[in-house]
């Protein structure tokens, strides 16, 4: 009871993609034959834009993960934050994913640089907005040189950012500098700043100009709850299958878990009020040209209204219940069969956003078990192969952060 | 406890009664090695008292997790369905003879609306949660309590400062005052004593309790005042708790303006002792510029007694139709009602009170009604238009607009095939029987009088109403004032089956 762990990893070290399984290739084919999969059956069936459709999905579902375990790095370091020392590597990790993940963007990205409409309706010159001077306000911020120029830039951004937390991270644990951890302390606080603000435009251009007339101020801060919280949820997974692996063995006890289910509880939760807050404010306000985008998802005439109910129920409600009681939040069988849960309903939150705006026509129900679904787990795939690929054979636990010590000591009180 | 003996020395019954004994230890270790073997005796009423937190106590002393989430999700479940239930209650039902609810209809909006409801549930969730979380926390720990007998031990003041106690109650079942002491001794214990509660601590101080009882009284004032004012009348003003609301600063219409200056020195907000300005001439307000056509006023145009120019009293050259304000009433005026026009200063208040007839001072139809009822003057029926004219699309949208209006408007008196038989009409006959109204009764629209009007006719009735028939066109529009017409002449033709509607031109 008085005696307190030592502050040293006891972890063993191996490659991820050689020694244990072959990661790397196995996820890689895996994310090529789901896409690939999908891309063949999209094609047939809706041509270029159904697949676009899919895979805007999926990569808005990758894409929001990275960027919450970014927001987690930040976050940790901006508090001071000691519970989290062991759990923080793969957060890095996961961050660093958004270089490789601005590669994937480019499916998305160069169509809508050659004026295509697969994705998105305002690369075209034609009367999108019904008048010309509202289509004249928006083109100065919806036309592709800008849209191309701003994903070049998040992406340098955020892979920056994750390049410095990463590579500092590394040098700690060769070095064991305790400055480092200051100088990460200090600069999370501007990036923070950074962070949000291109975060908030990405959400912008990746899934609300999808319909370009419509608007939400809060629509970013909805995109982020669900983002850090799938980031959680992805955190406690892969922590969970490393330690079953034996890839990681008792760094992280069941308090970090108590505390990441803490955490998923919360982004659950804030979620949900972020959501209804902006259905509510729109809802009651009743402007038709803010009313018509939960038109197309409330109700049964477009076929969305069941998975709006869905997403209240299983991203919401459930889950709400399901992770509060204490006993369950630090029971490692129940996590692991939580998290893979939450992440299903994050995808399916983001399969809400994006579908009901591919028929432009009607915003009828679109959905494919052999478009959408290989889509996804092709996505997540690739997230396992640059995972495996960048951990390679790193310590995947910081090894001389200064508040190890008190990390591997961490309690929850009673 | 010696003083308190010494200060009753007979009394009747025991004014104390043994709580626990209480170890001391001088050692924090200690107290956490006693603990552990307390708990392990099988212990189960005992607490430790420190003058810091001590690592490990919470286990030695084998206390049980909290029960307090579970009475906190209770209680917030609770207030969700109390929350929701209310305002179920409040927004939805007016049925209940006690306590009606407020169940008033708002721009057509739902009586009751989840959305709307989930902020004030929300908040109650958690305002009955954190409540919970408190008072529960209080119940638990058995709070409050005016004293607790471990003060009354002169040593156990120390221990804020530098001594550990661990007291085992009485009440624990294997409580056993010779043995317990015992054990105590072999855990390490300093000194074993024991506590004893004096039981008039537990009793209110007489002051408070006078107090509570004056306090009391004061309470049933207001309820008293209540009820001596219930069923009286009274003399004095109404309380006004927010006269700035009550007596607003503000100009209101057709009022005299407000004099700015003292009462010696004269000074009008606008001279002429108006609070608003009248609109310019030749401006109409949004939807008062009507073209004084067929269309808009059911007369032929160029007929021999033809719409009226308000502003000269002439009739209205039959191809140059004039700009004319609407807001009178659609003025048909008879050559006759103008040409008393002339004569007479009306006093019709109507049009008194609407600055922008002021000046024209058209005929309006209570006029024409009132010279009508007088008997006076003999009114020249205008040139009816017979058919519809231009603006009016004879179809079945039309026919389909003019049924719904009908039965929005005319219905409540005329009935739903137009035989007079609406509900209005019935009550309102009724009552005429029991003298409580002097009601005349609807007209048929089937009868043979009402049957041969053209439809301009009908169009000038249902805008401007006949004998004690209001007018209808300030709520009406002009189209749907046709509409109207069209499924009065639909009606008429298909006797009381307005299933099989033919449109008549």
């Amino acid at each position: 009871m008085h005696a307190s762990r030592p502050a040293k990893v006891t972890s063993p070290v191996y490659s991820l993609s050689h020694d244990y399984v072959r990661l790397v290739p196995l996820g890689l084919i895996v994310g090529a034959a789901g896409v690939g999969l999908s891309l063949a059956m999209g094609l047939p069936s809706g041509g270029f834009r159904r697949f676009s459709f899919a895979y805007l999905t999926s990569y808005c579902f990758a894409l929001s993960i990275c960027l919450g375990c970014l927001f987690f790095i930040l976050s940790q370091h901006l508090t001071r934050a000691g519970w989290s020392v062991t759990v923080r590597r793969i957060a890095e990790i996961f961050a660093m994913c958004l270089i490789p993940m601005g590669l994937l963007s480019l499916p998305i990205v160069l169509p809508t640089l050659w004026g295509s409409e697969s994705v998105f309706h305002w690369t075209t010159s034609a009367d999108w907005a019904g008048s010309t001077r509202i289509q004249a306000i928006k083109d100065a911020y919806l036309n592709s040189g800008f849209f191309g120029i701003r994903v070049v830039l998040y992406f340098v951004i955020w892979g920056a950012m994750a390049w410095y937390f990463f590579g500092r991270s590394l040098t700690q644990d060769r070095t064991g500098d305790k400055m480092i951890s200051r100088g990460m302390q200090r600069n999370s606080t501007w990036m923070m700043i950074i962070f949000a603000a291109t975060l908030v435009f990405a959400a912008f251009d990746f899934e609300m100009s999808l319909a370009p007339l419509w608007f939400s101020t809060m629509f970013p801060v909805y995109f982020f709850a669900g983002a850090v919280m799938s980031a959680m949820a992805t955190i406690t997974l892969t922590a969970l299958l490393l330690q079953n692996s034996g890839r990681i063995t008792d760094e992280i006890t069941v308090e970090h878990y108590h505390d990441l289910a803490k955490l998923m509880f919360a982004f659950v939760f804030f979620w949900g009020y972020i959501s209804f807050s902006q259905f509510m404010l729109i809802w009651y306000a009743n402007l038709p040209e803010e009313t018509v985008w939960f038109k197309h998802r409330m109700y049964d005439e477009y076929g969305w209204g069941r998975l709006s109910l869905i997403l209240l129920f299983g991203h919401l409600l459930i889950p709400f219940l399901g992770l509060m009681a204490r006993t369950v939040r630090r029971s490692k069988p129940y996590l692991f069969f939580a998290a893979i849960y939450l992440l299903v309903m994050h995808w399916v939150d983001h399969f809400w956003i994006v579908m009901p705006e591919y028929s432009q026509a009607d915003h009828s129900f679109t959905f494919s078990w052999l478009i959408d679904v290989p889509c996804a787990i092709g996505m997540a795939g690739f997230l396992v192969a640059f995972f495996a690929l960048i951990a390679g054979n790193r310590s995947l636990v910081p090894l001389k952060d200064p508040r190890l010590g008190e990390c591997l000591n961490f309690k929850n009180g009673a | 406890m010696g003083h308190s003996v010494k200060k009753e020395p007979a009394a009747p019954r025991p004014k104390t009664r043994a709580v626990g004994l209480v170890a001391e230890f001088h050692d924090p270790h200690k107290l956490v090695d006693a603990c552990d073997h307390a708990r392990q005796a099988g212990y189960k009423k005992m607490d430790a008292y420190s003058p810091f937190p001590v690592h490990g106590i919470d286990p030695a002393i084998g206390i049980r997790r909290t029960r307090l989430p579970f009475f906190v999700l209770a209680v917030g479940l609770t207030g969700c369905l109390f929350a929701l239930a209310m305002q179920y209650y409040t927004n939805k039902v007016d049925e209940s003879p006690i306590f009606p609810g407020y169940r008033f209809l708002i721009s057509g909006k739902p009586d009751f609306s989840l959305p709307a409801n989930i902020p004030v549930t929300f908040e109650v969730i958690v305002l009955s949660s954190a409540f919970a979380t408190f008072f529960g926390m209080w119940a638990l720990n058995r709070l409050p309590r005016f004293a607790n007998p471990l003060h009354r031990l002169p040593r156990f003041r120390r221990v804020t400062n530098d001594l550990f106690f661990l007291m085992i109650e009485n009440d624990d079942p294997k409580f056993d005052a010779k043995r317990t002491r015992q054990q105590m001794e072999e855990w390490g214990a300093d000194a074993v004593e024991v506590c004893e509660e004096d039981l008039t601590d537990q009793q209110l101080p007489k002051v408070i309790r006078m107090a509570g009882v004056v306090l009391l009284f004061f309470l049933l004032l207001p309820p008293a005042l209540v009820f001596r004012a219930a069923g009286q009348t009274s003399r004095l003003p109404r309380l006004h708790v927010v006269p700035d609301m009550d007596w607003q600063d503000k100009v209101k219409t057709q009022t005299v303006s407000p004099n700015l200056g003292s009462e010696d020195d004269v000074d009008y907000l606008y001279s002429d002792l108006r609070a608003m300005r009248k609109p310019l001439p030749g401006t109409f307000a949004r939807g008062d510029l009507i073209l004084n056509t067929e269309f808009s006023t059911g007369i032929k145009v160029g007929g021999e007694n033809g719409p009226v120019d308000s502003g000269t009293g002439n009739p209205v050259a039959g191809d140059t139709p004039q700009l004319k304000p609407d807001n009178s009433g659609e003025v048909f005026a008879s050559t006759a009602a103008s040409q008393q026009e002339g004569q007479t200063t009306p006093s019709t208040t109507a049009s008194n009170q609407d600055p922008q007839t002021q000046d024209t001072q058209p005929p309006t139809a209570a006029n024409n009604a009132n010279q009508a009822d007088g008997g006076a003057v003999a009114v020249v029926e205008p040139d009816w238009v017979d058919k519809f004219p231009e603006g009016v699309e004879v179809s079945l949208a039309t026919l389909n607009r003019g049924q719904a209006r009908f039965e929005i408007y005319c219905s409540v008196c005329h009935g739903y095939d137009g035989n007079g038989g609406g509900l209005v009409n019935q009550r309102a006959l009724a009552l005429n029987v029991t003298g409580k109204a002097a009601w005349t009764a609807a007209k048929s629209l089937h009868d043979p009088t009402v049957k041969v009007q053209p439809v301009g006719r009908i169009f000038d009735t249902i805008s401007n109403g006949r004998g004690t028939m209001g007018p209808y066109h300030s709520q009406i529009p002009v189209a749907d004032r046709w509409a109207i017409t069209m499924y009065v002449k639909a009606l008429q033709e298909t006797g009381i089956q307005p299933e099989t509607p033919v449109v008549s031109q």
